[in-house]
């Protein structure tokens, strides 16, 4: 009880610290702390429940079997992160599901490439996915987001589900920090879009 | 009143809650213009019901599932010195007493070792005949236990090789047990990975 107490109330650095000291309650203190964001971001990106525990289990596995990799001078909760998107988008390349954006390619300069590269037709998986993650994730934000691309979905999750900086999200995804802007900011425009579209 | 309508980075820095030289004019530009103080409005909406998405749930045993498959090592400095603090007392004044019995019984030795070192005919035939009777013990008892192991035929084919056979058995025998013991740990390990 009182080890468990004293896990809860260090800073991850010592945690992590201690976990690659072999304890077994400090791996699962790293687990319990961030199990539903990782969890959220990663069902957000993937809108499958079961999938996403497995992703989920998969990045805990990942994170925690090379701690020794680790980098003190990088924020824990960033690393961890990086490597949930990275299996997620993994994963959504792989079974080819992304949502194609409506709004063009996120590096047109000009308002002739941002057309010529616009579409607006979604995976056909998707559509079927839909109905199901509605039931689920509920509410029209939700389903908004759902639509994005996911370089847009994992950005604005970073930035307004866990709260990062625009800085720490470009440390995060690896992502110049005019390009995290100009995912955040279109990733907005496209839920605006989405939710005025819902409201009328 | 500008004439200008907000950029939409414009609006972001607002939305952002962006403080600094050039978000002033912009919230005084707001303050006028009705369209860019709904736009800028809608812009909020949008972040509020992102800022107010809660977070899921996984199932309850992802912990036990995740450390099923993580290796937990405890690096063997650890493992010694959690064993010295087992043996440890835990209350302060426990481990100053603790401490001064240990001291007690160091100072204790080390006196009784200098007054024996000073007894220098006594030690040189104390350690003679204490020398011996290991000797005798350590060769007798190898005898039965090679006797027991091998049996009398085994044990005279033995002497029969002389010491060079002997030390050359020897080397073979602990060849064949460190490759033993490596062959099992490296099994150990690959179905650890496994």
């Amino acid at each position: 009880m009182t080890r468990a107490l004293d896990l809860a109330n260090l800073p991850d650095a010592d945690v992590v610290a201690l976990a690659l000291e072999g304890r077994d309650s400090a791996h699962r203190e790293l687990i319990r702390r961030y199990e539903r964001p990782v969890f959220s971001l990663v069902f957000r990106m993937v809108r499958d429940r079961e999938l996403a525990e497995d992703l989920t289990q998969d990045t805990f596995v990942k994170v925690l079997s090379h701690l020794d990799r680790y980098r003190a001078d990088f924020k824990f909760s960033s690393w961890l992160f990086k490597i949930a998107n990275n299996v997620a988008i993994d994963h959504l390349r792989r079974r080819q599901l992304d949502t194609v954006s409506m709004d063009g390619s996120p590096h047109a300069m000009t308002a002739e490439a941002v057309e010529s590269t616009r579409f607006d037709v979604a995976d056909s998986a998707e559509n079927a996915l839909d109905e199901m993650e509605a039931k689920e994730l509920g509410s029209a934000i939700e389903r908004a987001i759902a639509q994005l691309r996911p370089e847009y979905r994992s950005c604005i999750m970073l930035r307004h589900v866990e709260g990062r900086s625009y800085e720490e999200i470009a440390s995060t995804l690896d992502l110049p920090l005019g390009t995290v802007k100009t995912y955040i900011h279109r990733a907005r425009h496209e839920l605006r879009r989405a939710l005025e579209h819902t409201r009328e | 009143m500008n004439h200008r309508h907000l950029l939409p980075n414009e609006i972001d820095l607002l939305v952002d809650g962006e403080a600094g030289f050039g978000v002033a004019p912009l919230r005084a530009h707001i303050q006028e213009c009705t369209e860019c103080r709904e736009r800028l409005e809608d812009a909020r909406i949008v972040v509020e019901a992102l800022e107010a998405l809660p977070h899921f749930a996984p199932d309850s045993r992802l912990a036990d599932r995740v450390m099923a498959q993580v290796p937990v090592f405890v690096p063997a400095h650890v493992a010694a010195r959690d064993s010295v603090r087992r043996w440890l007392p835990q209350s302060a004044a426990a481990r100053v007493a603790a401490l001064a019995v240990a001291g007690s019984a160091a100072l204790t030795l080390t006196i009784g070792m200098v007054w024996l070192a000073l007894q220098g005919d006594l030690m040189v035939f104390a350690t003679g005949v204490l020398g011996e009777r290991v000797r005798v013990a350590v060769v007798s008892a190898g005898r039965d236990l090679a006797v027991a192991l091998l049996g009398d035929a085994a044990l005279s084919a033995l002497q029969g090789l002389g010491a060079m056979g002997a030390v050359l058995l020897l080397v073979a025998f602990l060849i064949a047990a460190v490759g033993t013991v490596a062959g099992i740990r490296r099994l150990a390990v690959a179905s650890r990975r496994a």
